[in-house]
């Protein structure tokens, strides 16, 4: 109770901050004329339609609508200052999804300063974090500056933004970190980092160390590294090691190995699923991968890949993943048609299936339409079944420069589902003030 | 409690010298923070229009084609910096995947989009029972401190 109070008491605290910045900067900008700030705002209107059979033969017919709202402000008031906001609400118009019939988040709320050298910033708000070893949404406030000798820090704390609806389990209380780092323009950047939540996810504070690199050996060679070792766990929880070859716009190919322990991994987790008796904690994955896209003609691009999975236990088996794919591009790269197909082999017959797909859209004017299917055979059956299909197509008008409307349906026979119907209308609404990249 | 004021004054004297550092600051120009042209649809190939290295990443454009290889990897770039990606893509691009809270699958969301690559598509709550026995750490990215209902009728 008394941690829940004070990451509450946090929060307003950081939520007033935020609010008194954002009024000092706004108020000053709205007054200032068309250079004020270049703003966008995006609208995007999910209404979706579909009915489940409950045991008993009930039949519950679903209409969740969706609003996503995001605007993005940038230069305020002709300062390097910006503010971002990403939020979405669910009202049920049919039978309860969920939450007594409505639902939502605010996934972003912050200011960011960004100096106009050396990428120096501050971040104060809501905002979704990766840094070293951290990764998440969090609730307060984060620095970075580089140095002229490319020596740099990064600094970040608050109350981590994290859910679960299992009883008597919550999210950290409060999380801290820094990663400093060393970069050199085009040739390296490598960094060490700390961060550590408290909380009450379980008896222990999570406590975490990393490393990463990124090392350009020749022109067109990259090697890059991460390494996250879980202090209280006394585990390394994460590696990862790739190769890449980039040598242009048309060749793209990486190999290396990754490894991750459960008791390492996934010791902070608040999702039933990554956590004992659901997964075995002495287990350790180990892969070895490889992935490959080439552009062997324009706008016809091959994709590879390949990955093998090596568990430390003898549950669940070792696997080997491997995909193909195709992808013509056209219509002024308007346009995608793709094929593809993936398999996983493996030990246990009920870990192996095979998955095709083939896709496609057509863009003529202020028309789109679109057609997406996709079947995987599972080598053992699921619930009295060894595959499953779905066919989606859309079509959509852009009614205007900024509004669309688009529709879709898509139809489903799995081991879940004799038979699904699933539609969706989506209303699109994209205005800003000057022209630019944000997507 | 006092571990919470060592993090606070920790913090604290962290952002006072950042403060003070910055007149040391890199004079290398930032990656202003919007992309000053609109951008074509479809995958980006920063190299149709930048050539060498970006001043925001510090690493060539080439690896930020946005190819299967990169896409599936972005994770490895953005854990060492954020502003050359978000020039271009807002807040909303990356919390269609790393949401807190999320009730629809990303790929129902981008229906009209089939070439982005997005996970979960068809009826993936009968495939993601083997995914997750093989490999629930690539799950875990974006589900491992978030439980929806959903979870909870199986994992509880």
């Amino acid at each position: 109770m008394g941690q829940r109070t004070s990451r509450s008491n946090l929060r307003k605290v950081l939520a007033l901050a935020c609010l008194s910045l954002s009024a000092s900067l706004f108020l000053p900008a709205l007054t200032g004329g068309a250079a004020a700030a270049d703003l966008t705002l995006s609208s995007k209107t999910y209404g979706l339609f579909y009915e489940r059979e409950l045991s008993g033969g009930q039949k519950d017919k679903y209409a969740p609508l969706y609003e996503y709202l995001s605007t993005d402000a940038t230069n305020i008031g002709g300062k390097p200052v910006s503010f971002h906001f990403y939020g979405w609400g669910r009202v049920d118009l049919g039978d309860d999804t969920g939450d007594n019939g409505t639902s939502g988040e605010v996934g972003s709320l912050y200011l960011e300063y960004l100096h106009p050298e050396g990428n120096a910033q501050l971040k104060l708000g809501r905002f979704f974090m990766t840094e070293g070893s951290a990764v998440g949404i969090v609730d307060g406030g984060f620095a970075k500056v580089t140095t002229p000798v490319g020596l740099g820090i990064s600094v970040y704390g608050g109350v981590p933004v994290e859910y679960s609806i299992v009883d008597n389990v919550s999210g950290g209380s409060s999380v801290y970190g820094a990663r400093l780092f060393f970069a050199q323009s085009g040739f390296v950047e490598i960094g060490a980092s700390y961060v550590k939540e408290n909380g009450d996810v379980s008896e222990k504070d999570l406590e975490l160390y990393g490393g990463d690199l990124w090392l350009r050996v020749a022109n067109g060679v990259e090697l890059t590294g991460q390494a996250t070792y879980n202090q209280d766990a006394s585990e390394m929880a994460y590696q990862r090691y790739a190769v890449r070859i980039v040598p242009g716009s048309t060749f793209d190919i990486a190999a290396g190995y990754e490894s991750y322990t459960y008791k390492g991994l996934f010791r902070g987790a608040l999702n039933p699923a990554f956590l004992s008796p659901s997964v075995n904690p002495n287990d350790k994955v180990s892969s070895i991968f490889g992935v490959l896209d080439w552009e062997f003609v324009p706008g016809w691009t091959l994709e590879l890949s390949g990955k093998s999975l090596d568990h430390k236990e003898g549950d669940p088996g070792d696997a080997i993943r491997g995909g193909v794919g195709l992808r013509y591009t056209y219509n002024d790269k308007k346009d995608v048609a793709g094929l593809s197909a993936a398999f996983v082999s493996a030990d246990q017959a009920a870990n192996e299936y095979q998955e095709y797909r083939g896709f496609a859209s057509y863009s003529p004017g202020k028309f789109r339409v679109t057609l997406d299917a996709l079947t995987v055979q599972y080598k053992q059956e699921i619930n009295g079944k060894d595959d499953q299909f779905q066919v989606v197509g859309t079509a959509g008008y852009q009614l205007l420069a900024s509004l669309q409307i688009s529709g879709s349906l898509a139809y489903t026979q799995s081991p879940d589902f004799e038979e699904d119907w699933a539609g969706l209308i989506r209303l699109n609404l994209d205005l800003g003030t000057s022209t630019g990249g944000k997507k | 409690m006092m571990r919470r004021a060592t993090a606070v004054t920790v913090f604290g004297a962290a952002l006072l010298a950042l403060l003070f550092s910055c007149s040391a600051v890199s004079q290398t120009p930032s990656v202003p923070p919007k992309h000053p042209e609109d951008l074509p649809t479809g995958r980006v190939d920063c190299l149709e229009c930048h050539k060498d290295v970006s001043t925001g990443a510090l690493k060539p454009y080439s690896g930020f084609r946005h190819s299967s290889v990169f896409i599936g990897s972005h994770g490895t770039y953005s854990r060492q910096g954020q502003n050359l990606c978000t020039s271009c893509h807002s807040p909303a691009f990356c919390q269609t995947c790393h949401a807190g809270k999320e009730e629809i699958k990303p790929n129902v969301k981008t229906g009209d989009r089939p070439d982005r690559m997005a996970p979960h598509r068809g009826d993936y709550v009968v495939t993601h029972r083997i995914d997750g026995r093989l490999d629930p750490g690539s799950c875990y990215r974006c589900h491992g401190n978030k439980s929806d209902t959903r979870c909870k009728q199986c994992h509880k």
